[in-house]
């Protein structure tokens, strides 16, 4: 585990810390080592989660739906609602905290779904495609994923290690 | 006595509604009322004469309107729609009262009750459909039986929770193993004792099997693919989240694509939430 920047030799680090909450088609970034970015209960929704080992700075995106030509005048107001238009705004926010691509590690969560015969609403299928293709376009690898199933996740990003933990109904699991 | 009888009966936490409620709930369905049936009904409670206003001028309802009183109020949406304001604020704000149980944090299950009225009615919307009546209020009201439960089992919910998170049974046949009913069963129960109209009570029996009520499927297939879209998009929830499905035949009845879906979520977003804070700030009126 990397020491967080602010902890002193002898001195045990806070346990209570504090929760900086993503809510549905929203982005968060913290580079405090005492924050833990948090989102709930993704369906099939996805949260890509950034981190940057070096500037210990981390960021998260929930996003819910694949492709923002949908509703244009949504992904204006909202562009985290989507996958095309809010993933790229968190890689640069990220960047403008100074974090550079390569250093940068990619975890993605989310992405179940309900069953139903016609599969019409696997939305979480079709959300993870158009992410990898995003990514894939460029040139940005995924170094862990927890996604499909049909399974709630909730998921944790520690600011001070970069460590995800997804809470899903009778399960907790590293990323 | 049945288990859901049982249940009704041991509940001591069952609100007393306001006597408001009464009046309104003689007005529902009834295509006769008018603003001065609502005027009468409301006379006496001030309190909840103002929550209607603060609700009906909520996005979702004013859509960007100045509503000013009820009588105002009447004239811009029509007198059912209101009196289906006004009930749920009345039953909302009585809910509100009751603990939950079943591992349902109060405000997430509140969100979600708010996010099924709200897609359901969005829905029949983009399906070209007309919106059944009371279908916002049979939405809001699908799960309502999970809270009467919830507090039945007080400390005994893991009972229920435990053979669902082992992936021995669904939840609400892990609950009718443990106590006789599920919360659809006790839902409904709860929706007749309320007087609620026949239409509500069914979309609140059958929301999970809606292909077995055999006429006037539509508003329970609404609710039923609402619930679903609801767990999907995360709004609030329970301890199962996902793990579910939809029933057959559901989507060819409706017609249902991928796409509408999607364009549902993406515009009822914020609905839900304005909306869902404006209905959990209102009490329910005077006992």
């Amino acid at each position: 585990m990397i020491a967080s920047a602010k902890q002193l030799p002898g001195i045990k680090p806070r346990t209570a810390r504090s929760n900086i909450v993503v809510g549905i088609a929203e982005i968060q970034l913290s580079s405090d080592p005492e924050a833990v970015i948090v989102t709930y209960a993704l369906g099939s929704c996805i949260a890509v989660c950034l981190y940057d080992p070096v500037r210990r700075v981390g960021g998260m995106i929930h996003y819910m739906l694949p492709l923002s030509k949908i509703a244009p005048e949504k992904a204006v107001a909202k562009p985290a609602m989507f996958a095309d238009a809010g993933v790229p705004v968190l890689f640069k926010a990220m960047y403008a905290r100074g974090c550079q691509k390569s250093d940068l590690v990619v975890k993605v969560a989310g992405g179940g779904k309900i069953n139903d015969d016609e599969k019409i609403f696997d939305i979480g299928r079709r959300n993870y495609t158009v992410l990898r293709k995003l990514l894939w376009k460029n040139h940005v690898m995924i170094d862990a994923e927890d996604v499909g199933g049909s399974k709630s996740r909730t998921v944790r990003l520690e600011v001070a290690t970069g460590a995800i933990t997804i809470n899903s109904p009778g399960e907790v699991t590293s990323l | 006595m049945t288990a859901v009888a049982a249940i009704l009966n041991d509940v001591e936490s069952l609100p007393a509604l306001p006597t408001a409620y009464t009046k309104l709930c003689a007005l529902m369905g009834d295509e006769t009322s008018g603003v001065r049936d609502f005027e009468l009904a409301l006379k006496h409670d001030a309190c909840l004469s103002a929550n209607i206003l603060r609700v009906a001028n909520s996005p979702y309802f004013g859509q960007g309107r100045q509503v000013q009183s009820v009588r105002h109020a009447v004239g811009l949406m029509g007198t059912q729609r209101v009196l289906e304001i006004a009930t749920s604020v009345v039953l909302t704000g009585q809910l509100l009262e009751i603990l939950p149980g079943f591992e349902i944090p109060a405000r997430r299950f509140w969100v979600h009750s708010v996010a099924v009225a709200i897609l359901a009615e969005r829905l029949a919307k983009e399906l070209g459909l007309r919106t059944p009546e009371l279908t916002f209020t049979a939405g809001l009201l699908h799960d309502i039986g999970k809270l009467v439960i919830g507090t039945f089992l007080a400390g005994r919910s893991d009972e229920v929770v435990a053979p669902f998170l082992g992936g021995e049974r669904a939840l609400p046949a892990a609950a009718r193993v443990v106590i006789g009913a599920d919360h659809a069963e006790v839902g409904a129960a709860l929706a007749e004792h309320w007087r609620l109209p026949e239409g509500i009570c069914h979309a609140i029996r059958w929301h999970h099997e809606p292909e077995r009520i055999p006429e006037n499927r539509l508003q329970v297939d609404l609710v039923h693919v609402a619930d679903g879209l609801a767990h999907t998009f995360g709004h609030g929830g329970d301890v199962g989240g996902v793990a579910r499905g939809i029933a057959s035949g559901v989507n060819k009845r409706l017609g249902l694509t991928t796409a509408q879906l999607e364009l549902v979520g993406a515009e009822t977003l914020e609905e839900i939430q304005t909306l869902a804070v404006s209905f959990g700030e209102t009490d329910g009126g005077n006992p």
